[in-house]
């Protein structure tokens, strides 16, 4: 059984001792119970799926030393539980100086999707305002059959709330039954590496695409960023 | 000599046959008085409690079986001899205890069958349905269904139906509010514990700002939830049962204070500190534990600590204004004052403590140690009495009617 714990001890192992002044990027994850946060952050930290994933309790944490232009990054990732009444008066002190929310929701279940609102608003009561980078993440894309939540309607609400769209799987891809040709565990490190590479350019969070386009971050444009060397990933 | 690490105390046994035949006619000793209190009538409830504690705790699930009911005050005879069906769609909580349920494999024996695991996860799902129907007050909380599966596992569905009832309108009923308030209230009992025991500890933990999430699923789940091997699990429920229902935020504090090297040892920082924290070792020396535990409530019972716990709380809901708050009232609380004096007063003899190990031990560390070295050496029976005693005394806001 993988080890969802161990995320820590992978990082740490990428390299020797950080450098004494490397930055910290500090990103929560939210969104409803279930939808798969869980998996993606462990996904991102460990490099591999976990096998079972159990109901987190209050926030665990994930680590992962990036590097970006040759500065090494480390990447935070504070993973909560989605149950209300976790939120309401356990989880707020972690919400303390948070550089990054990612939101997640499940594209076959559409409360999910519906309760992004209230997690959105669950922010700005924890003074997290529209300065802060956020991105939207449409999980389960390998259960396409399934899908609740159409990509118009996500990428429209992720205009409204001008933050980026994802929609990807935090499934081993051997699973997934759909576009076999794309590679979902790809896609979970492009997520956290779009932040991280915002966080540290402070710029708009816009991707490189023909304008006009859907926003939609297609595996195809990620290829393409990184062949342009546009990604600095260590882990790849 | 200090609270860290000293893994022999405890655990030396089975090193030499000696040992071994000693561990195994203390077993048989256990037995034979653990059957002696269950067949006199009233039965020993008091000794039960006792056998609770001390060390092995109930040694098999099928003394727990037995003692389980008398622990929580759950009559067999009472109990209905069929469970009724449960109405699941017509349940406000059914979906999250699905979600949950579906996901608690790491629960289960390992080599278990599908089938038979499948089977005993709609049981699960069941009890806990069942209980929330019959008690529309309680509310379900992410963890509880880690109790449950204990119960289950330990007693079958209908016992651990009645039992877990009990469980849930007394010990786990600040969990199961609207809102979760009380257990936050709960968990700050934890600092003020560990600043009795070892104020550098605390005062790293503060500084790193770590609050006590780490310790909420040690909590609310009486460690079922982080703990991997089952045996452990049931033998800190014997514990709990017997004990009063803030017990496991004293093991809580214990666990903390036996790794009191690695976390001095962490970056001062929140997430390294919680990080370190929320993994537990798997290899603790439970009984050892267990018994500083036990004597940590003795020393400094909940009615003591319940103000500091309530300071905390305000701290927290004006964090903003918390070191400003903190630098205010260290003036006018009594134990802060006394805290200094302490501290003042230990000079560098605290090299007559031990062999050198530690630089200055708080006094209230040696204090302690004296008391869990007694507590170790002597009997664990008297802490444990006076632990199993006091449940009745400390019960500031928990209600304690049951104990006999």
């Amino acid at each position: 059984m993988a080890d969802v714990e161990s995320s820590l001890e992978f990082t740490t192992s990428l390299g020797s001792l950080p450098p004494p002044r490397t930055r910290i990027f500090k990103i929560i994850v939210i969104g409803d119970s279930g939808v798969g946060k869980t998996c993606l952050t462990y996904r991102f930290c460990a490099g591999k799926f976990p096998e079972k994933t159990e109901a987190t309790i209050g926030v665990d944490f994930r680590e992962k030393l990036i590097e970006i232009d040759g500065e090494k990054i480390k990447v935070q990732l504070w993973d909560t539980a989605g149950q209300e009444r976790f939120r309401k008066s356990m989880v707020q002190h972690y919400y303390r100086n948070v550089h990054a929310i990612v939101f997640v929701y499940d594209i076959t279940n559409a409360v999910s999707f519906r309760s992004l609102p209230s997690w959105i608003e669950e922010c700005k009561q924890h003074s997290l305002g529209q300065e802060v980078p956020r991105i939207l993440v449409g999980n389960k894309c390998d259960l396409r059959h399934a899908a609740q939540v159409g990509t118009e309607a996500a990428q429209q609400f992720a205009d409204l709330h001008s933050m980026p769209l994802f929609e990807t799987s935090a499934k081993n891809p051997s699973h997934a039954d759909g576009d076999s040709h794309s590679s979902n565990s790809d896609h979970v490190e492009a997520i956290f590496m779009t932040v991280a590479h915002k966080l540290k350019s402070q710029k708009p969070l816009m991707l490189s695409q023909p304008a006009g386009a859907q926003n939609t971050v297609t595996l195809q444009s990620r290829r393409e960023e990184e062949e342009k060397g546009g990604w600095n990933c260590s882990s790849c | 000599m200090n609270l860290k690490k000293s893994r022999n105390v405890g655990a030396s046994s089975s090193l030499n046959g000696i040992d071994k035949q000693d561990a195994e006619s203390k077993r048989k000793k256990k037995v034979a008085e653990i059957t002696q209190a269950l067949s006199v009538t009233p039965v020993d409830v008091a000794a039960l409690r006792r056998m609770a504690i001390s060390e092995g705790g109930l040694l098999t699930d099928e003394i727990r079986c037995k003692v389980w009911p008398w622990l929580l005050n759950v009559h067999l005879d009472n109990m209905p001899e069929q469970l009724g069906e449960v109405d699941r769609e017509n349940n406000k909580d059914y979906n999250q205890v699905l979600l949950d349920v579906q996901r608690s494999l790491r629960r289960f024996p390992p080599g278990m069958p599908d089938e038979q695991r499948e089977g005993l996860q709609e049981e699960l799902t069941d009890i806990i349905l069942r209980v929330l129907l019959k008690n529309p007050q309680l509310h379900y909380y992410q963890g509880y269904h880690d109790i449950v599966v204990t119960f289950l596992l330990v007693l079958g569905e209908r016992l651990a139906t009645a039992l877990v009832e009990k469980l849930s309108t007394h010990h786990l009923r600040d969990f199961m509010d609207p809102t979760m308030d009380n257990t936050k209230h709960i968990l700050n009992y934890l600092m003020p514990i560990i600043d009795r025991v070892n104020p550098e500890v605390h005062d790293f933990m503060e500084q790193a700002e770590v609050g006590t999430i780490f310790a909420l699923s040690w909590l609310i789940t009486w460690f079922g939830h982080v703990l991997s091997d089952f045996r452990h699990v049931v033998r800190l429920y014997d514990f709990f049962l017997a004990c009063h229902p803030l017990m496991p935020i004293y093991f809580a504090a214990v666990i903390v204070l036996y790794r009191e090297e690695e976390v001095l040892d962490c970056e001062c920082d929140m997430a390294s500190v919680h990080h370190l924290l929320s993994q537990i070792p798997q290899d603790l020396p439970y009984e050892t534990l267990i018994s500083r535990a036990g004597d940590l409530f003795v020393q400094f019972p909940p009615s003591e600590l319940a103000r500091e716990a309530i300071q905390q709380r305000s701290q927290e809901t004006a964090s903003s204004t918390f070191k400003d708050f903190e630098l205010a009232s260290t003036q006018q609380r009594p134990d802060s004052v006394l805290r200094r004096r302490r501290r003042e007063q230990q000079s560098p003899p605290a090299a007559e403590a031990k062999k050198g190990t530690l630089v200055a031990v708080p006094s209230s560390a040696r204090r302690f140690v004296r008391l869990a070295v007694m507590g170790l050496t002597v009997a664990l029976g008297a802490a444990a009495l006076a632990v199993v005693n006091s449940a009745l005394e400390w019960a500031p806001k928990l209600d304690l009617h049951f104990f006999p």
